[in-house]
């Protein structure tokens, strides 16, 4: 039994571990040919475990309401938007079955693609719009010049801020009289601030943003190899035997 | 009095917005809206797939963000769509989110009749995949292997603008829409950097500093990040949209929260002298 819940699953990463490393270096057509039969079968894997992340969902809920937990009611709506969305993906996909009992008038508004236009897409929208509110209350309350490197941090996001939209040429536009216009202001408003920001994108984040990504791809290839060497054992679950 | 202000209920913060916000979309102001060097990119390099003339031009477009996204990327979708139909290219448009079909398929039927074009012929819809990294892979390594068939069950293989494709680096140029981590994580690692692809990107804004990186080595070869992005790329088109209208709206929100900040500092720095004072 050991083997079958340790040593065996150590030999399949060690060997499609190796393999799926080794095979970008061997153009060869059967190294290929397996590698493409690989990613193929992992697509199939992966629709798999979508029956594993309903498993995971429904098992929650059901808890929940079992329990009686605060807002047990929501896990129940849960299981009827599911019911509801998979009924009516059943009925307009069921070409076999539901054929003889189509079409009917039942056909012009119970479909998935009207849930997901009058349903689905508002309510994601409206939570996602709900972000800009948050993001004005948050700005008022931290950014604060509190220490040197808050300022800093303070500068670069008011600037970013009136850069990146044309903020400060409409503000121009509206409020500077004509002769007060000069080459000097004129060019401070539409090119000047616009270079800073993306000097700002350009260089201070590039350099953060490369060395982020370079500290976590070097972090991935040491946990792959923990994987494949067998140093790493905790996807194999249970804790401790 | 200082104190009240410093920890001002958050609700007038939100109803400052919401009128500024209101108010500009109502507001009917032309605005200029210039072009930055990435959109511009993007607009180059697909006015040269459109001048390739040893095949029909073709594109791929990945859709892979979903509603919550849609203010700031569907324009961007629309944009690239009208610009590429002008100019005889062929599209086919492909789904990695699971949420994003809907709002391809909108792209789609906007676009498609303002230019009198034939699915299959013109376009074609190919739906979404599950799999993330290994759909990429399959399709550079065997396009039909991924598509066999199109979002509505037609064999890709019999669609003119499919026909002619056997693998992902056989489009002219492939562009991912995204509101997640798939341009990076996917098709920078496993689509342009394996099959080099000519890829191209459009984000959300709150992703674009994550993707100056790799347009800086020529991984994205243009970039349109954000509603402003949309709205340069609508203006090189000249084309002006739902992108160019909301700049007014953003625009005055970036002023109202720079306002705000500005604000709440000089109550802090007030307070702070008060505090030492005492």
């Amino acid at each position: 039994m050991l083997f079958l819940r340790r040593t065996f699953p150590l030999i399949i990463a060690f060997v499609l571990g190796s393999f799926g490393a080794a095979q970008y270096y061997i153009p060869a057509p059967w190294s290929q040919a397996t590698f493409r039969d690989l990613v193929y079968i992992s697509r199939i894997v992966w629709t798999f475990a979508l029956f594993l992340g309903m498993y995971s969902l429904f098992s929650l809920h059901i808890g929940r309401m079992r329990r009686k937990q605060a807002g047990w009611g929501y896990s129940g709506l849960v299981f009827a938007a599911f019911g509801i969305t998979f009924a009516a993906m059943a009925w307009n996909s069921g070409g076999l079955l539901l054929s003889p009992l189509r079409p009917t008038e039942l056909d012009q508004w119970f479909t998935v693609r009207w849930m997901y236009t009058y349903v689905f897409a508002p309510c994601d929208a409206t939570m996602f719009s709900l972000l800009a509110f948050f993001i004005a209350s948050a700005a008022y309350r931290t950014f604060r010049a509190r220490t040197p490197e808050a300022t800093i941090l303070l500068v670069a996001a008011v600037v970013l801020m009136l850069g990146r939209v044309p903020a400060l040429a409409m503000l121009y536009d509206i409020f500077v009289p004509e002769f007060l216009r000069t080459d000097w202001l004129t060019s401070l408003v539409t090119d000047d601030v616009r270079q800073l920001t993306e000097w700002l994108m350009n260089v201070p984040n590039l350099a953060a943003k490369r060395g982020l990504l370079l500290g976590v791809s070097l972090g991935a290839i040491a946990t792959s190899l923990r994987i494949i060497f067998g140093i790493e054992r905790s996807y194999l679950g249970g804790g401790g035997d | 009095m200082i104190d009240r202000i410093l920890n001002i209920d958050r609700r007038y913060i939100f109803a400052v917005i919401f009128v500024v916000v209101v108010w500009a979309l109502m507001a009917d102001r032309p605005i200029q809206v210039p072009i930055s060097s990435p959109v511009q990119d993007v607009f180059d390099f697909m006015e040269r797939v459109a001048q390739i003339d040893d095949h029909p031009p073709t594109i791929l477009i990945s859709f892979d963000y979903g509603p919550g996204s849609d203010a700031e990327v569907q324009p961007m979708a629309l944009a690239l769509l009208r610009h590429a139909f002008s100019k005889g290219v062929r599209v086919a448009g492909m789904c990695i989110w699971e949420t994003a079909p809907g709002l391809a398929k909108a792209a789609f039927e906007t676009v498609a009749p303002e230019f009198d074009k034939k699915y299959g012929d013109d376009y074609v819809f190919l739906g979404y995949k599950s799999g993330g990294i290994a759909v990429v892979l399959n399709m550079g390594q065997d396009f039909s292997l991924a598509f066999p068939a199109d979002a509505y069950g037609n064999r890709t293989d019999t669609l003119a603008t499919t026909a002619r494709i056997s693998r992902l680096a056989d489009f002219d140029y492939v562009i991912t829409l995204a509101a997640g981590n798939t341009i990076d994580q996917l098709w920078v690692a496993y689509g342009q950097d394996r099959y080099k692809i000519n890829l191209g990107g459009g984000v959300t804004a709150v992703m674009a500093p994550d993707m100056f990186p790799f347009l800086q080595t020529g991984q994205l070869n243009g970039l349109i990040p954000g509603l402003a992005g949309a709205a340069e790329y609508e203006k090189l088109i000249e084309h002006p949209g739902e992108a160019t209208a909301g700049m007014l709206a953003q625009s005055w929100t970036h002023i109202a929260i720079v306002l705000s900040i500005v604000f709440g500092n000089v109550a802090y720095f007030i307070s702070r002298r008060r505090d030492r004072e005492v």
